[in-house]
């Protein structure tokens, strides 16, 4: 019953105008920075590099498809929670809107398994959306700019991985990445089982995801108390499967908080919408 | 008057000991000894050790062709000093420069004359350099040089007799002040601002390490110039 009532919610998704914006926005963008990095790339990287320059020659293509991606992922990720609320907002609320939510109450189906099928249908959703990014930026990237060793530049160190030591790490940061943005999904269909109106969900979401950014970003005591409790926290931890050696201990710190979010927003969902009084 | 009979010695034994080792002579072998390399074709191991940078040891190959052409070719991305790569003193000799014999050294039980060179063209960065010279075999073993605005590095050397019959490096290892002004900014967005601060005790510089090993020498057998176009290579 689950899968059919997964299915039928993907069928609402994908037929909505509002799904392809995503896809879209990422379609377009991630060319343009693409041809901003073929224009302007070994620019910005001997301006990253200058100070290793002055001492040293840097031989090989630094400029290439892994690197490219990862600088796309890491610009995007702060981006694309604003592509998911749009549409997992829509998730219940759009019922409540379109004056489907009786109806839907009516057949045999529990409210339970009308839930989960939503929160599955919008995490497939989410998935499709980061693994489109990464066939955007990755493949298209490395078709573009060709292969090489990837140079991750963190605050504390340089490192170099090298080319067969690269993809089982994008591979496992487009996953985080999918989970981290599963949260942003909850979250959203969390606020849309509270309004009939997919609008203030999308801005909640985003309202929520920017004020604990900047809780994140301020260097307070008192705030550095709630930050390991906040999702946003981990949203970039993605940046942990490329670090050398692996900080496993980080990396399954951030999965268990951002799984626990999805648990929480998920009962809370559930919570609300078996209480919800159906009137329209 | 402690002072001018001071002065008055020192000067006396500096001349003394200038005209007994005179560094021009010995500096004009080294330049001499190397002049006889027209080119060569190297294989090199290369090993960093620098406290910032995570990498795993790389080859390269170099090329060398008189006076002053170099080209590095490496499957991936290699990191190599610029300062002695070549290992050659043309670039310090060939310029004014100003030099004093300092003394008598040991390194590796080889006698060496330590001599002071300083340039006195502007088109380099080195403000003093330290040679230690092999005397009998006319190479350098080792360089200490202070560069501005880069600080202090040095040059240790061991070298093998070519299949050719020249003396050339076989290892190198050339130690440099790093700090972290040579960590790149930017580009990492959101940055861990606890990873930030446990590295600002390492703002003080710090010595980094290159290792390099040679092999497989090929000495004087002509090298094309189009290896070191660096256009071609690209394509």
């Amino acid at each position: 019953m689950i899968f059919t009532l997964t299915k039928i919610e993907l069928l609402k998704i994908f037929r909505k105008w509002r799904t392809y914006i995503g896809f879209i926005a990422i379609g377009l963008l991630v060319p343009l920075l693409h041809l901003a990095m073929y224009l302007e790339g070994q620019r910005s990287l001997e301006l990253v590099t200058r100070g290793l320059r002055d001492s040293f020659i840097l031989v090989g293509n630094l400029l290439n498809g892994y690197w490219i991606s990862y600088i796309i992922l890491n610009a995007l990720t702060i981006h694309i929670p604003f592509l998911i609320a749009l549409v997992a907002a829509d998730l219940l609320a759009g019922e409540a809107t379109a004056g489907t939510y009786r109806l839907l109450i009516t057949r045999t189906v529990s409210r339970m398994q009308i839930v989960t099928s939503k929160f599955i249908a919008g995490i497939i959703y989410t998935i499709s959306l980061v693994l489109f990014l990464a066939i955007m930026s990755l493949l298209v990237g490395l078709l573009i700019f060709g292969t090489g060793e990837l140079i991750v530049m963190r605050p504390d160190a340089i490192i170099v991985f090298e080319k067969t030591d690269i993809i089982w790490r994008f591979i496992l940061a487009y996953s985080f990445a999918s989970l981290s943005m599963s949260v942003v999904c909850s979250l959203a269909i969390l606020f849309s089982s509270l309004v009939e109106n997919a609008i203030g969900p999308i801005v909640s979401t985003m309202a929520v995801i920017i004020i604990f950014v900047i809780i994140s970003a301020f260097d307070v005591e008192i705030l550095k108390a709630i930050r390991p409790y906040l999702f946003t926290n981990y949203i970039l931890n993605w940046r942990e499967f490329f670090g050398n050696p692996l900080d496993t201990g980080e990396i399954i710190k951030a999965v268990t908080v951002l799984c626990a979010h999805i648990l929480v927003f998920f009962t809370a969902t559930l919570w609300i919408f078996q209480k919800k009084d159906i009137l329209s | 008057m402690i002072k001018y009979i001071i002065t008055i010695l020192l000067t006396f034994s500096f001349n003394y000991f200038s005209q007994v080792n005179k560094p021009e002579p010995i500096l004009e072998k080294v330049k001499e000894e190397f002049n006889k390399i027209e080119d060569y074709q190297v294989d090199v191991k290369i090993k960093v050790d620098i406290f910032f940078l995570k990498m795993s040891d790389r080859e390269a190959i170099i090329y060398y062709k008189r006076p002053d052409k170099f080209h590095i070719k490496s499957e991936g991305f290699a990191l190599l000093p610029k300062e002695g790569l070549n290992f050659s003193p043309l670039e310090l000799l060939n310029s004014k420069y100003t030099a004093f014999y300092e003394k008598e050294d040991t390194i590796k039980g080889i006698i060496t004359a330590v001599i002071k060179v300083i340039p006195l063209e502007g088109g380099t960065d080195i403000i003093l350099s330290t040679l230690w010279i092999d005397t009998k075999r006319n190479l350098i073993m080792k360089v200490e040089s202070s560069r501005k605005p880069s600080g202090n590095f040095s040059i240790d050397l061991d070298y093998l007799k070519t299949s050719e019959g020249y003396f050339l490096p076989s290892s190198m290892m050339f130690t440099f002040s790093v700090d972290r002004s040579m960590l790149p900014k930017g580009f990492d967005i959101g940055n861990d601002s606890e990873s930030v601060k446990t590295s600002t005790d390492s703002k003080k510089p710090k010595n980094g390490t290159v290792y390099l090993e040679y092999s497989n020498y090929k000495v004087n057998k002509g090298i094309s110039d189009e290896v070191f176009d660096e256009k071609l290579d690209k394509k």
